[in-house]
């Protein structure tokens, strides 16, 4: 319903709502959905009206003035309600009686109250809608928070997929260094090996040179004390005057060539 | 919805501000009358009331005080017999 747009007298005086507290997150589930596959037309509900129709002192929808208005202008329908009431008075259609003015004190009262207090009331029942929906925002913020906070989680993982490669190229070199590094400890190995093996045989020669010289030498102080001790005895038995080294030199010993080497 | 009476809508459809005046027996006779009818017409009534006047934002004191006067003047129709005896003239 399109509001009119004559004005009525301010914004609607008896601005009270019960009402507001009446339904105060209702929806007005109008929309239908013809077909399943159709476009579902449920979500998003239309928002509320902000205004409800106008109406005029409170019991008479502007459209009822809006449909005099063409014929009589816009005194129409207040004239119309006069004669109606002097009309009702006059013929006592409508009776005066006792309730009359019980029902006159009653209906002033409540017009006094609802001008009174109409706006404060209507306020504080905003203001709970209002909470209302702030919670359901903040319920709604928060759950789209979540959902994008895990949208940029999946992202930032997704990138790092991208980034992959370089774990690889790590992975490569690490393998690469370690593979090094054992054929570099065996190479070692092996040359420890050889040169244990080598420095055997080394020992093993040097040991044999070694008892070989000291046998010689044994073997040669051995002779040389004997031929000494026998040229003694030659000498004391012929008692040449020849000096020992002298008659050394002149016996045939056979020194290898090997004992003169250190 | 497609309309096969080339200048209006068939009759069916139309609301009864549009209906013509010959039409009207017609247009009256042709409306559901079963149960169902009758209780779907009080609950199509009931919510454009509603929705007009009460579920909004901003509602006023109009949604409600429509309906207690409309209540008063139905009970003041209902009582207008006996009422009749306390008239202050007989003759107007």
């Amino acid at each position: 319903m399109i509001q009119r747009m004559l004005p009525s007298n301010g914004n609607s005086k008896f601005s009270v709502c019960v009402c507001r507290m009446n339904g105060l997150v209702k929806l007005a589930l109008q929309a239908v959905r013809i077909l399943h596959t159709g476009q579902p037309s449920l979500a998003p509900v239309p928002p509320l009206p902000e205004h409800g129709g106008k109406v005029r002192f409170g019991l008479i929808p502007e459209e009822f003035f809006q449909f005099l208005y063409p014929k009589t202008g816009v005194t129409g329908p207040y004239v119309l309600g006069t004669g109606l009431i002097l009309y009702l008075l006059s013929k006592e259609i409508y009776v005066i009686t006792p309730e009359t003015f019980s029902a006159i004190s009653t209906i002033g009262f409540l017009v006094y109250v609802v001008k009174k207090y109409g706006a404060s009331v209507g306020e504080f029942a905003d203001k709970l809608n209002e909470q209302k929906i702030a919670q359901l925002e903040e319920v709604k913020q928060a759950s789209i928070k979540q959902i994008q906070d895990a949208i940029d989680m999946e992202k930032s993982q997704q990138a790092l997929v991208q980034k992959r490669h370089y774990l690889f190229d790590v992975q490569r070199n690490n393998i690469a260094m370690a593979l090094e590094v054992t054929y570099r400890e065996r190479l070692h190995r092996v040359y420890r090996e050889v040169k244990n093996r080598l420095d055997y045989h080394i020992s093993v020669q040097n040991m044999m040179r070694q008892k070989e010289q000291e046998h010689m030498i044994n073997w040669v102080e051995k002779r040389v004390v004997q031929s000494i001790s026998a040229q003694q005895d030659y000498l004391a038995s012929t008692s040449k005057q020849v000096s020992p080294i002298k008659a050394l030199s002149q016996e045939t010993l056979t020194i290898p060539w090997f004992c003169f080497i250190k | 919805m497609a309309s096969d009476k080339s200048p209006s809508l068939p009759l069916k459809e139309k609301k009864l501000l549009e209906v013509k005046l010959g039409e009207l027996p017609s247009w009256i006779l042709m409306r559901d009358f079963t149960p169902s009818g009758i209780a779907g017409a009080f609950q199509r009534g009931y919510y454009r009331y509603y929705n007009k006047y009460v579920n909004v934002k901003k509602g006023s004191i109009a949604g409600l005080s429509m309906v207690l006067a409309a209540y008063v003047f139905f009970n003041y129709c209902r009582s207008y017999k006996e009422l009749k005896h306390e008239r202050l003239r007989k003759y107007h």
